[in-house]
């Protein structure tokens, strides 16, 4: 009992408390440390390139929570809908993603979107090479296709979730609503959404923390470039403590995202519970 | 709408967004069996000689190693440590519980970035950084709350007379852990030791600050290759799926225990 007790606190809370810590403090790893108050964390608020971090966390929301979210309802409805053959096989499919190496997803996208990957050569086919670019390093454009990643792999797990949830929908209501002669449409809104909140829930705070944490897409399909178009919070991070080290700017940015991603987690289960 | 004309409809939105997920993985597939530098597709021609080329190019055989050795130790001890606490919080009741269970299962919320500072200068001051031991202590500390609430939550499935009825027969308290739960806890023990095998395996972040050079683990060490090596898109893609095939197989095999048990770790609220 004491042992797992031991691990715990050595390799997470000893450091959280650590974290918060270091976080008021200007040090570089190797000198001796100065204290520098709340400076830390006025300047993620404050300083251009860390706050567009946060910018480009809400694009990432909308590509790792919104989309994965609607497509996962769209084809949770679709499969449920009827007992038809074969939609094992295509939650098998959907949720396939989520078990890939995060690296290895990383480099199918790359491709995908390098010059001569399979997006430009889709362009070309339709006679729209006036589109074609490399869109991983296009200054507008490489936030999107790396959100459109999240998507791909996000939208199995908010599926197989929302099938779960499906199956605890007393069906009782399906058929009074179906006896009230309600469409698929219909149907959908009075009886499934509505008996979903708490999966949405989940989805929205597992998903808005997960863009709020990218690091692994970013850190292996851009870096964060092309200049800081791509930076995220969690590479900010990495590169204040492990690049060039600033280490209590470091701390204060991880602090900074735990807590955001507490506060969004409450909130969220929160709004959820209320009427 | 007619039934049948709703089931084309729904075979065919699902089939798209089938092809739309296997679509990128299907030319990843491709790429690592084309015989062209750049990995574009020969029609005919398969090169499966791609797969020992990466290997040895890349040394796989070191990198696939060393993620070996840090998942199963790593994946052991979380089993474990996960059985030992679940079974303290879940079955004996632990004094401090109400204080000691929080605390545990805030862990789940606790990302990696809010520890990883504090947590490599700490390690390196103990100059377990770089090193194996160091990396898997880390995947122990952090697989413990996880580990405990998914012990606790099989523990606590299992009827209460079952351990007063033990208790009588004279067993104590790490017999009847033995002897009487864990055989009836199999299932939950098999799911987390799938989910922490892949969690483990496909950790980036972790090893990426804490190993290097010749301690790399696979999933670094693809990093590192793609970095040297962006013309040779084949053996980049060859590599990749050794690297991602151990977890793929479990997947295969084991996928409904996989679904269900990231769900169950999604849902712990």
């Amino acid at each position: 009992m004491a042992l797992p007790l031991a691990f715990y606190a050595i390799v997470v809370l000893v450091p959280l408390a650590q974290s918060f810590q270091y976080s008021f403090y200007a040090w570089d790893g190797v000198s001796a440390a100065t204290w520098v108050g709340l400076g830390n964390y006025i300047t993620f608020f404050t300083d251009p390139v860390l706050q567009s971090t946060l910018g480009h966390v809400l694009v990432l929301i909308l590509f790792f929570s919104v989309l994965p979210i609607l497509l996962g309802l769209l084809s949770t409805a679709l499969i449920t809908r009827r007992k038809l053959a074969g939609m094992a096989v295509f939650r098998f499919i959907y949720f396939l993603p989520q078990v890939l190496t995060s690296v290895v997803v990383a480099l199918v996208f790359k491709r995908i979107y390098g010059p001569e990957g399979a997006l430009n050569s889709m362009l070309r086919a339709v006679g729209l090479d006036a589109l074609t670019r490399s869109w991983l390093g296009d200054f507008t454009w490489a936030l999107p296709a790396l959100g459109m990643i999240g998507t791909w792999v996000t939208f199995g797990f908010c599926m197989v979730l929302f099938i779960a949830g499906i199956s605890n929908i007393p069906t009782e209501l399906y058929e009074a609503a179906r006896v009230d002669g309600a469409g698929p449409l219909r149907e959908f809104f009075a009886v499934t959404l509505p008996g979903l909140r708490a999966q949405i829930a989940v989805a929205l705070t597992l998903t808005i923390t997960g863009a709020l944490r990218t690091f692994d897409l970013v850190w292996v399909t851009t870096g964060g470039g092309p200049g800081t178009a791509t930076l995220t919070p969690a590479v900010a991070l990495y590169r204040a403590a492990f690049v060039n080290p600033q280490v209590g700017k470091a701390a204060a940015i991880g602090i900074v995202m735990a807590l955001l991603c507490l506060a969004i987690a409450m909130a969220i289960s929160k709004f959820s519970e209320r009427d | 709408m007619s039934k049948k004309l709703e089931a084309v409809f729904t075979y065919l939105i699902l089939a798209v967004l089938a092809v739309a997920v296997l679509f990128p993985v299907g030319a990843f597939v491709g790429a690592a069996l084309s015989p062209d530098r750049a990995g574009r597709p020969v029609p005919g021609v398969v090169e499966w000689s791609n797969f020992a080329t990466a290997w040895q190019e890349a040394d796989f055989a070191r990198a696939m190693t060393v993620s070996l050795i840090i998942t199963c130790s790593a994946v052991a001890g979380q089993l474990i440590l996960a059985v030992l606490g679940g079974y303290g919080f879940g079955v004996l009741g632990v004094s401090g519980h109400k204080v000691l269970y929080p605390l545990i299962v805030l862990g789940m919320m606790i990302s990696t970035e809010a520890i990883i500072v504090p947590l490599y200068y700490q390690f390196r001051s103990w100059g377990l950084t770089n090193s194996l031991p160091g990396v898997i202590l880390i995947h122990l500390g952090m697989g413990v709350p996880f580990g405990i609430f998914w012990m606790r939550a099989a523990f606590r499935s299992l009827p209460g007379s079952l351990f007063e009825s033990a208790e009588l027969d004279g067993a104590g308290p790490l017999r009847m852990l033995w002897s009487v739960a864990l055989p009836l806890v199999r299932p939950a023990i098999t799911t987390l030791l799938l989910l922490s095998f892949m969690w483990t395996w496909n950790d980036y972040f972790i090893s990426l600050v804490f190993l290097h050079g010749d301690n790399q683990p696979a999933t670094v060490a693809l990093g590192v290759f793609q970095g040297r090596h962006l013309t040779l898109f084949n053996l980049m893609a060859a590599g990749g799926l050794i690297v991602a095939a151990p977890v793929l197989i479990l997947y295969v095999i084991f996928q409904r225990k996989f679904i269900s048990g990231m769900l169950a770790g999604a849902l712990k609220e």
